[in-house]
C-alpha cells in the first residue's frame, strides 16, 4: 500500500494497515529551518518561486517527515490576489499582511478578482502542476485558507467581526464574494493536480464566533467551497482551530470528509461528538518543538488509539522545531504498528 | 421630571451590555445634564456593563465578537463622560502596561481583548499593535517606566517571539522593573514558566486577575 492509497481509504473511512501521517501545508505549516538546511531552500525565496516551492515541499517528505507534499507554506496568497499588501517574512516568520484592502464589508465590490495566471496564485498552481509531473507515491495536497479567514485578511478583523453582526446584508455579499474567488482557485488547485484540498479558517472559530455566527458565516460559506469543486476529487480536509465544545453540532455540518482541530480538543472528547467524519490531528506543536522525540512518538500513539484516522500535527510547525521530532510522529505510529502485528 | 441616578446608571450598563453604541450617547448626555458625577456613572454604568459582559463570556453565553460590540458601547459612552471628570481623578495614577502581538504574527484579537478587559479595571494600557518587533516592546516598556509587559500570539510559528522579548529586557538590564505576561492559543503555562515569563492567562477576562495578582492590586 503506497502513501496515496492509504490516504485514500483513510480519508473515506476504510480499513488501512496503520493511519497515514501528513501534514497539509498552507496553515498547517510543515517547513521547519532544519528542513530548509537540508535541502537548501529557504523561506522567503520559495514563497515566491514555483520550482523551490515544489522541491522544497518534496523535500519534508524525503526527510521522512510527513507522507505528502503540500503547497503553499502560508494563508495569505488569496488575501494578497485579492489587494491586500503582504510581507514576504523571513528564514522564520511566515508571510502576513501588512495593510488591507477594504475598511468596510460595504465596500465588497472593490474586491480584486484572484488572476490565476500571475504573481503567486500562479506560483502555487504551478509547484502542483511540476509535483503532480513527478509521479510521486505520496498525495499532493493543495491549500486554500478558509472564507472567514480570508475575508479578515482582506479588511481589518476588528471592523470585519462586528460588521457580521451590525450589516448582515453587506457582509453576507462580501463573504459570498470571498467565496466565489476562493472557488476558482482552489478549482484551479485541482485542474494543476492536487488529489486533496485542504481548507483551514483559524480565524472563523466557535470560539471567536459562538455557535449563532459560526454556523451562519463559517460553516455556510466553507460548505459553499466544499459544494463547489470537482467530483474528481481524492477528498476534502477541513481544519478548525481553537475549543469545540460550543460547537459541535455545527461542526458535523461540514461537509468535509475529514475534520481536523487543535491540541487543546481531546480526540477521545471529539470521537465522541462527531460521528460522520474521519478525524486527523492533532499532535501538539508544542510537545513537536519544545520536547522530546519519544514524548512525540507516544502523542501520536495515542492520538491514534483514541480516534484519530490521519495523523498530523495540531496546528502549523513552529518553524524551529527539530527535524527529528518531526519525524518521530511516523515512526512511532510505524513502531506501533510493528508491535500489533507482532501480538 | 428628571431619571433618578439610579436609573441611568442602569441604563448605561445596559446599553453596554445590549451593545447600544448609539443609545448609550443620548443616556450618558442625559446622565451628565442631570448634573450627575461622571465617575460613578463610568465605573457604575459603563464599567458595569462591560463586567457583566466578561461574565457572559466567561460563562461562554457570549463570544469574542459579543465582547467586541460590548467595548464599542462602553467607549462611546467614556468619550461623553470622561471630559467630566475632576482633574484628580482624570490624574489618579494607573498601573502602565504595554501590550503587543509578537513579531511576524498579524491575528489581535486575542490582543484587543485583553486590552479592553484591562482597560475596564482600570489600567493604563499602551497598545504596540501587532507584528511588533522585541525591540519595540523593550524600547517602549522603557520609555513609558511600564509595570507590564504583555505579549501575545495566535501562531506557534511566531511564539519563540516572546522568548527574545524576555531575553532581551534582560540584556537591557531592565527585567526586574516589569512584571511579563504571556497569552495567546498556541501558549501554556508550562510555556510561560519554561521562557521565564511571571504570569500566563487562559483568556481576558483570567488576564486581569493575572495582572492584579502580579502587581499586588487588590
Amino acid at each position: 500500500m503506497n502513501e496515496k492509497e492509504r490516504l485514500k481509504k483513510a480519508l473515506h473511512h476504510e480499513k488501512t494497515d496503520r493511519p497515514p501521517c501528513i501534514c497539509p501545508g498552507g496553515m498547517m505549516n510543515m517547513i521547519t529551518t532544519d528542513l530548509m538546511d537540508r535541502s537548501g531552500i529557504t523561506w522567503p525565496e520559495a514563497h515566491l518561486n514555483a520550482e523551490m516551492m515544489a522541491d522544497l515541499a518534496q523535500a519534508n517528505y524525503e526527510n521522512g517527515c510527513f507522507e505528502n507534499v503540500g503547497v503553499p507554506f502560508c494563508m495569505t496568497i488569496e488575501a494578497e490576489s485579492m489587494g491586500a499588501k503582504i510581507t514576504m517574512g523571513d528564514r522564520v516568520h511566515e508571510p502576513h499582511v501588512t495593510e488591507y484592502a477594504l475598511h468596510s464589508v460595504k465596500e465588497w465590490e472593490k474586491i480584486r478578482p484572484m488572476d490565476m495566471n500571475s504573481g503567486r496564485t500562479k506560483v502555487v498552481l504551478d509547484a502542483i502542476r511540476i509535483l503532480k509531473s513527478r509521479n510521486l507515491d505520496v498525495p499532493i495536497i493543495g491549500n486554500i485558507t478558509g472564507p472567514v479567514s480570508t475575508a479578515s485578511s482582506v479588511m481589518e478583523p476588528v471592523i470585519f467581526y462586528k460588521e457580521l453582526r451590525k450589516k448582515k446584508e453587506d457582509a453576507h455579499k462580501y463573504m459570498e464574494l470571498v467565496a466565489d474567488e476562493i472557488i476558482r482557485f482552489a478549482r484551479a488547485q485541482i485542474d494543476a493536480g492536487a488529489d486533496i484540498i485542504a481548507i483551514s479558517d483559524p480565524s472563523g472559530t466557535g470560539e471567536i464566533l459562538g455557535p449563532k455566527l459560526f454556523e451562519e458565516y463559517a460553516v455556510h460559506y466553507i460548505n459553499r467551497i466544499i459544494d463547489h469543486l470537482q467530483a474528481e476529487k481524492m477528498g476534502v480536509i477541513v481544519h478548525i482551530c481553537g475549543q469545540m465544545r460550543n460547537v459541535y453540532a455545527q461542526v458535523e455540518m461540514i461537509h468535509s470528509d475529514v475534520l481536523s482541530f487543535d491540541s487543546c480538543v481531546a480526540m477521545s472528547d471529539a470521537k465522541k461528538h462527531l460521528k460522520k467524519h474521519v478525524l486527523m490531528g492533532n499532535v501538539s506543536t508544542w510537545t513537536l518543538e519544545f520536547g522530546k522525540p519519544e514524548k512525540v512518538e507516544q502523542l501520536a500513539v495515542k492520538c491514534w488509539r483514541d480516534g484519530s484516522g490521519i495523523i498530523s500535527p495540531a496546528c502549523g510547525l513552529g518553524t524551529k522545531s527539530p527535524l527529528t521530532n518531526i519525524q518521530a510522529i511516523r515512526l512511532g505510529i510505524r513502531k506501533a504498528t510493528e508491535e500489533k502485528v507482532e501480538v | 421630571m428628571t431619571t433618578s441616578k439610579e436609573e441611568l446608571l442602569n441604563k448605561l450598563s445596559e446599553c453596554v451590555l445590549e451593545m447600544e453604541d448609539e443609545e448609550v450617547v443620548d443616556v450618558a448626555e442625559e446622565y451628565i445634564e442631570a448634573g450627575y458625577p461622571a465617575l460613578d456613572g463610568i465605573m457604575e454604568g459603563l464599567v458595569d456593563g462591560m463586567n457583566k459582559a466578561s461574565e457572559l463570556f466567561e460563562e461562554e453565553e457570549y463570544f469574542v465578537t459579543d465582547i467586541l460590540l460590548c467595548s464599542d458601547a462602553m467607549y462611546a459612552g467614556l468619550e461623553v463622560l470622561r471630559p467630566y471628570l475632576p482633574d484628580e481623578e482624570e490624574q489618579a495614577a494607573k498601573p502602565v502596561a504595554v501590550i503587543g502581538v509578537v513579531e511576524g504574527d498579524t491575528h489581535d484579537i486575542g490582543k484587543n481583548l485583553v486590552k479592553i478587559m484591562m482597560e475596564t479595571a482600570g489600567f493604563e494600557m499602551h497598545d504596540l499593535g501587532r507584528d511588533v518587533p522585541a525591540e519595540e516592546f523593550v524600547n517602549q516598556a522603557e520609555a513609558l517606566k511600564a509595570q507590564l509587559v504583555c505579549i501575545s500570539t495566535l501562531m506557534t510559528t511566531t511564539m519563540s517571539g516572546m522568548e527574545d522579548i524576555i531575553e532581551l529586557l534582560k540584556e537591557r538590564g531592565i527585567r526586574d522593573n516589569v512584571k511579563v505576561m504571556v497569552g495567546g492559543s498556541p501558549v501554556s503555562k508550562k510555556y510561560a514558566d519554561d521562557i521565564g515569563a511571571d504570569g500566563y492567562s487562559v483568556n481576558a477576562v483570567e488576564a486581569v486577575r493575572v495582572a492584579k495578582e502580579l502587581l499586588n492590586i487588590a
